[in-house]
């Protein structure tokens, strides 16, 4: 299977080309444009299916074999953040609540990235396990947490130096508010993250696709099984609209920042297949943990960083998810992917998967 | 009919500040207030297409001259620097004033 021919048999899918239309629409300047009420609703169809089907395999499945590929989710997608801080910030020479809310940005995962990855196996007629539904859930705010709870640390470190070098009295009031200020901010992003929507549905979604079973999943399937797909083209078609709105920011984001949404997006992923496939997912699931690894949230994201680190720039991390990583993400990386993915589980033995590697590579 | 001389307070900014504003509107005791979504263009750009959250809400407040001041000083100290945010004051008239003091 040559990852070319895949990538191309991908381009032509009603997913990518209704996105490819949509971000045509925006720079012939059409007013094509899907209702506020259907752009809004569509995410919470979406998360609501994918929490379904999830729950129904659980039941089917069990989890019992869910808690290490959770637990390593949540340990690489810190990693994945700590990392990219460090790039942006030695690299790329952004500034501190920039580098902390773009690094949480590409260490959180997209819902919509996962959906297009759902449809995607979907075409291919691959399964993927279930509780990579729940794994979705619990990572969306792993990541921000750990950049929130980073950069007050360093913004309380800083006022405590500016303090000591002043060393005037007056500041100690200041200092002691705005810490607390600090602490009351994360408890609060932490309680709105979990009660967010996309949570809130998703692990809704989750349990009452356990609960019902196949037999009560019957009765919805046609609206959360047979419309998924069709429902994913429809919301692509408005997030191309919105990413080629955005097209001509992107030459504000500079070239660093370019390079970064696509380099780091596919290191992630495929480090992502690579740990699934030696913990023992098959391959859609593979697939579809490293998409996990590599997508950028790009919804979720203003609405908790515009409120935890307010001093970054919506701007930049906007622009590189939706404008590069998504498009980037969805067209060519999760073909790639899927190759890599199937190149690995066409061998038995998971030990041989090195040797595999260093004899292809 | 007697009028009352009061002020009206407008603030149009990124939705994503709504909350800030109202807690400091909750913080000076200001119960009432109308708040719509709205659309325009400015130093930031068109604002009000693709997500929700890149619409802006206009909030509206009635109530003395002196409470309205220390809010906009406020809303001024913490808000300007990192949100897209106008503030103005303009004098209106009520016929019950004691419902906006």
């Amino acid at each position: 299977m040559d990852v070319l021919g895949v990538i191309q048999a991908n381009i032509l899918t009603p997913v990518v080309l209704f996105f490819i239309l949509g971000i045509v629409a925006a720079r012939i300047k059409s007013d094509l444009k899907i209702p506020n009420a259907i752009s809004e609703f569509l995410p919470i169809y979406l998360l609501a299916a994918i929490g379904l089907h999830g729950g129904l395999e659980m039941r089917n499945a069990g989890f019992s074999d869910m808690l290490i590929p959770m637990l390593t989710a949540i340990g690489l997608s810190l990693m994945f953040t700590l990392n990219h801080y460090q790039i942006l910030r030695r690299l790329g020479k952004f500034n501190i609540f920039d580098s902390y809310a773009l690094a949480s940005t590409y260490g959180a995962v997209g819902a919509v990235t996962f959906s297009v990855g759902s449809s995607f196996l979907k075409n291919q007629g691959v399964e993927s396990e279930g509780y990579l539904a729940a794994i979705l859930a619990v990572l969306e705010p792993v990541s921000f947490i750990l950049a929130i709870f980073l950069t007050n640390m360093a913004v309380s470190k800083q006022i405590k130096s500016k303090k000591q070098s002043i060393s005037v009295d007056t500041l100690d009031n200041n200092e002691k508010t705005s810490i607390e200020q600090n602490k009351s901010n994360l408890s609060k992003v932490l309680y709105e993250s979990i009660t967010g929507k996309a949570i809130v549905i998703l692990l809704g979604g989750i349990v009452i696709g356990y609960f019902i079973g196949d037999k009560g999943f019957d009765s919805i399937s046609i609206v959360f099984d047979e419309l998924f797909t069709g429902a994913v083209a429809i919301f692509l078609l408005e997030m191309g609209i919105i990413a080629g709105k955005r097209l001509d920011d992107i030459k504000k984001v500079g070239l660093f920042l370019v390079t970064f949404s696509i380099l780091l997006p596919t290191f992630n992923g495929i480090i992502g297949v690579l740990v699934a496939t030696a913990l023992g997912l098959s391959l859609g699931g593979a697939v579809m943990f490293g998409l996990l690894m590599a997508s950028a949230s790009f919804i979720a994201a203003p609405a908790v960083l515009r409120h935890a680190i307010p001093q970054a720039k919506p701007s930049l991390y906007i622009t590189s998810a939706l404008g590069i990583t998504f498009p980037y993400n969805i067209i060519i990386l999760l073909p790639i992917m899927f190759t890599i993915s199937s190149m690995l589980h066409d061998l038995e033995a998971p030990i041989s998967l090195f040797n595999y590697l260093s004899i292809n590579l | 009919m007697k009028l009352f001389d009061v002020k009206l307070l407008t603030v149009t900014c990124e939705i994503l500040a709504q909350k800030n504003i109202i807690e400091i509107l909750n913080k000076h005791g200001i119960t009432g207030y109308t708040l719509y979504e709205v659309d325009g263009n400015g130093s930031k750009g068109v604002r009000g297409q693709g997500f929700k959250n890149e619409k802006n809400v206009k909030i509206e407040i009635i109530s003395t001259e002196a409470r309205l001041k220390d809010i906009v000083e406020e809303i001024t100290r913490s808000l300007f620097s990192d949100f897209a945010i106008i503030v103005y004051i303009s004098d209106v008239q009520v016929l019950r004033p004691e419902k906006f003091i």
